[in-house]
């Protein structure tokens, strides 16, 4: 059947001596106001990444004001008291940078990305919309009537349907991560500029605040820049927000959120687990990989490789906030899409991957593949600015020790087969997971009660 | 050692150099070294793509490419991702219009593997190819479509805007995914038949960036793929040029189960490689590249009739680029007071061309686009090799931001008067079944990433970082 090849063929070579890397320790000052500065210069990096964490979490909105972080974070582009909200876009876009800023669960984070060469101006525009945001009515009230804009079309995307589902179904009614981040129509539309501003006030001011810069800072006065721009930003002295305690309820049971006709299901699967303050942290990074992690991992090569039901499932771990005492949590979830047709023989064939996990343990080998793979990549991982001032700004915002990355690297690579199997098997117990299906009942439903992996609801669309 | 010619970059690209060599076997090699970070980029582009697709077959340059990752003589089933990514590199593969891709990112020390496996499939893919993983793939393929095309609203506009710029029989009517009909009827056969007649070192392009060594990567360059026998027989493309402008809307309108009205619209560009098509990238840029532009400003700020406005370029060499417009409604505004304000924005700027701010602001914003793609060894590797088969001359791929900077604003005017008419595009509207409407505010669409199909599915953001 196969031809055979007319090449010379040689045996698979042997890699060369690794050079060392490690993740980039960020030096760590304040600015006289109380902002916390961490800096990390990366030669090379001419695209400096700039972010700003707020101490401003979603469960600090005042009740019926879902929304009003996102709104606010949406605000800070439109405008200042040096620039109409046009102007200011205009001076951004001058300055090459891009400025996004978002609120979920732990705070409003802001990034800004600029050329090194015109730093100092981005600085400035950053500095300006922390400083001095105009929360101008009639740009609060756009960004309202565009938000509930958005409401109807994100019902329409499959994934993002599934996510707000899990959301309500895990948590508590009265805990704000039930409700989705960006807030429902009910409590958009009562959002307006007093309310935005009153929000700022209470939660916005530097001395909670964390800035990261990284990128090639050489000949960068980087201190006297901070002086000039965000050190002219003031405000009361404050102290940290307390974080409530995380809880769900992951009893097995089954939502299929109806959409006659659709081609696909879209699958999305999770409870609550432990997050990066857990010990075995390092074993569920691990044990979360060898299950769902690539495309050669248990999950795809059955669903994927084997049975061609989907484009591709992963697991994930995601941390949904962290608290200084440890008693955060994280999502653990499955998520993917498969054919309607194919939807129940492809979650049986999920549970069998994840009950055969439990049974036979992962092996050494699959281990040892991971452990390479999470470890090896992480140089290429984080070769630009951006991606290292995220992880910067992740681990402060979770509370971590700012040498947390480069720990969990050696900690990977000492975490063994047996620890990363009991991880993912306790992240992942076959009678503890929250089954999201978004597909059309009229086909779907049998075949997934036929399964036994527990009650099925359908709830419609919209 | 056979080797071309070695050239440096001009002064201008940033300190960045690239040297040009060529196998006997016709393979050519473009590499760049950069020491700052120990990783090397491997990148090969192979000179083939959805436009070399007859009728009928569809999705099969893409299919074939998927096919391109399940074994070859040396490497069984899965072991090119399994060894890559057990060497702590990343990959992928993807296929757009002209041409077809394939990558790697691995540690330094690991460069050898990478360039041992892409060669063992370029020589000997058949050797490995079966029916089994003919069905399997093709699956996998028909679900891509689903997931990302059929089951997302709006998710097939790219396909139905390309179905009516590029006239039927044109080699780009059709995108990379193809239809779910050919891809059914593809066989093993015709897959065997596209190896043979594409995947050969005279139609590929070769460049590895980063932390190198650049004498002892040609070695094993040499080592590896020189003795793949180079093949000719390659037919040429279908002839993919059309006259400058439409010369008429087309337009059509779709009634579907969307959340909002929607106009989007395809203008005929010039051919990517061409002065006026970096006139034509600041034009869009300066309508609709952002929250500064004409028609962000217009529709979005102002009249506040539309959630998201913007302009998209993608840029082919083989035939016309394509500029894409997309706007989403606010409320149950209709689509002719949309229609209408565009018309009279595009006809302003027709008119008076662009202020100095704007193609500042615009210029600023292209260049930073650059910089972040020559910012990382696998966007530099990949443009290397764009530039190398597209044009012939990878060296253009270091100076590409210098040229979009010295475009004027004259020549930004002229292609926006020429090209941004109502008769030189097609026209898509969206009108929801469903009479509670309320639209879409995601960014708009990146027709670039629209064109573009990938073997494996993106990696979720989860292993040993949050978010």
């Amino acid at each position: 059947m196969t031809e055979l090849a007319t090449m010379e063929f040689h045996p698979q070579p042997q890699p060369g001596e690794a050079k060392p890397w490690a993740f980039p320790a960020p030096e760590r000052t304040a600015l006289d106001n109380g902002l916390t500065v961490l800096r990390c210069h990366r030669p090379g990096q001419q695209v400096v990444a700039v972010e700003v964490l707020l101490d401003a979490p979603l469960d600090a909105e005042p009740a019926g004001l879902d929304g009003v972080a996102t709104i606010m974070a949406r605000a800070f582009s439109e405008g200042t008291d040096q620039h109409s909200a046009e102007e200011f876009a205009a001076e951004l876009e001058r300055a090459g940078a891009t400025l996004d800023a978002h609120a979920d669960h732990p705070g409003v984070r802001l990034s800004l990305e600029v050329p090194v060469s015109r730093l100092a101006k981005g600085l400035g525009l950053l500095a300006d919309a922390l400083r001095a945001p105009a929360f101008a009515p009639s740009e609060v009230e756009r960004l309202v009537r565009n938000r509930l804009d958005e409401i109807p079309h994100e019902l329409a995307n499959p994934s993002r349907r599934a996510a707000k589902e899990l959301s309500k179904e895990l948590f508590p009614a009265a805990s704000r991560m039930s409700r989705p981040r960006q807030g429902t129509e009910e409590t958009v539309e009562k959002i307006d500029a007093a309310a935005v501003r009153a929000f700022y006030d209470r939660h916005v001011r530097p001395a909670t605040a964390t800035l990261v810069v990284v990128g090639d800072l050489t000949g960068t006065d980087l201190d006297a820049l901070l002086g000039d721009t965000l050190g002219a930003w003031t405000g009361t002295p404050g102290e940290p927000r307390p974080v409530p305690p995380v809880t769900a309820d992951d009893t097995g049971r089954v939502v299929i959120v109806d959409r006659p006709g659709a081609v696909q299901t879209q699958l999305l699967i999770g409870r609550v687990g432990p997050d990066r303050h857990d010990r075995v942290w390092p074993a569920q990074v691990l044990g979360t990989y060898c299950l769902g992690g690539t495309l050669t991992s248990r999950l795809d090569r059955v669903l994927r490789e084997e049975k061609g039901y989907t484009y591709g499932v992963r697991s994930f771990g995601q941390v949904l906030r962290s608290a200084p005492d440890g008693t955060g949590a994280a999502m653990l979830a499955i998520s993917g899409s498969v054919d309607t047709p194919n939807t129940g023989p492809a979650l049986d064939d999920l549970w069998k991957v994840l009950r055969t996990v439990a049974a036979e343990g992962l092996t050494d080998a699959e281990r040892d593949v991971a452990v390479q793979n999470l470890v090896g990549v992480a140089p290429l991982k984080y070769e630009t600015a951006a991606a290292v001032a995220s992880t910067l700004a992740d681990q402060v915002e979770q509370h971590l020790p700012d040498d947390f990355q480069a720990t969990l690297y050696r900690q990977l690579a000492a975490t063994g087969t047996v620890e990363a199997t009991a991880a993912v098997v306790n992240a992942f117990p076959v009678d503890r997971l929250v089954t999201v299906l978004v597909g059309d009942a009229s086909q779907i439903k049998a075949p997934v009660e036929a399964l036994g992996i527990g009650e099925v609801t359908v709830v419609p669309a919209e | 050692m056979p080797m071309g010619h070695t050239t440096t970059a001009e002064a201008g690209s940033g300190g960045l150099a690239a040297t040009e060599h060529r196998l006997a076997n016709g393979l050519r090699v473009v590499l760049s070294e950069d020491h700052l970070t120990p990783v090397a980029a491997v990148c090969l582009w192979y000179d083939v793509g959805s436009r070399h697709e007859v009728k009928g077959r569809t999705g099969l340059a893409h299919l074939f490419e998927h096919l391109m990752f399940q074994g070859s003589a040396q490497v069984k089933g899965n072991g090119h991702f399994e060894l890559v990514q057990g060497a702590g590199g990343s990959l992928n593969g993807t296929t757009s219009f002209e041409r077809t891709n394939y990558f790697e990112t691995m540690p330094a020390h690991q460069l050898e593997l990478a360039l041992w496996l892409e060669a063992d499939r370029m020589g000997s893919l058949l050797a490995a190819l079966d029916e089994e993983s003919m069905e399997n793939q093709r699956d996998v393929v028909k679900n891509e479509r689903r997931q990302r095309y059929d089951n997302v609203p709006y998710g097939t506009a790219f396909e139905k805007l390309t179905a009516l710029s590029y006239p039927e029989g044109h080699p780009y009517h059709h995108t990379p995914i193809g239809s779910m009909a050919d891809l059914d009827a593809a066989t093993l056969e015709d897959a065997r038949q596209f190896f043979r007649t594409y995947y050969a070192p005279n139609n590929a392009v070769l460049s590895v960036v980063g932390d190198i060594d650049p004498e002892q990567t040609l070695a094993w360059i040499e080592k590896y793929f020189g003795s793949i026998p180079s093949h000719d027989g390659k037919p040429a493309p279908r002839d993919g040029s059309l006259p400058e402008v439409i010369g008429e809307q087309k337009r059509e309108v779709v009634v579907e189960e969307v959340p909002a009205r929607a106009l989007m619209a395809a203008y005929r560009l010039p051919h990517d490689g061409t002065r006026a098509c970096d006139a034509a990238d600041l034009a869009l840029t300066i309508l609709g590249g952002g929250e500064s532009s004409r028609l962000y400003n217009r529709l979005v700020r102002r009249d506040r009739t539309a959630v998201a406005a913007g302009f998209g370029l993608l840029r082919l060499a083989g035939a016309p680029s394509m500029g894409w417009l997309d706007v989403k409604t606010s409320g149950d505004v209709e689509v002719p007071v949309i229609e209408t304000a565009i018309d009279e924005e595009l006809a302003r700027f027709a008119e008076e061309g662009p202020t100095p701010e704007e193609m500042e602001r615009a210029q600023a914003q292209l260049e930073r686009e650059w910089l972040d793609r020559l910012g990382t060894v696998a966007g530099r590797a990949d443009e290397l090799c764009r530039y190398a088969v597209l044009f012939g001359d990878p060296q253009l791929a270091l100076t590409a931001v210098q040229r979009v900077l010295e475009v004027t604003p004259e020549e930004v005017r002229e292609v926006a008067a020429a090209r941004l008419r109502p008769d030189n595009r097609a026209v898509l509207v969206y009108e929801p079944k469903s009479p509670e409407a309320a639209p879409d505010a995601d960014v708009p669409e990146d027709p670039e990433q629209e064109a573009t199909v990938e073997a494996g599915r993106d990696e979720t953001e989860n292993e040993e970082t949050a978010k």
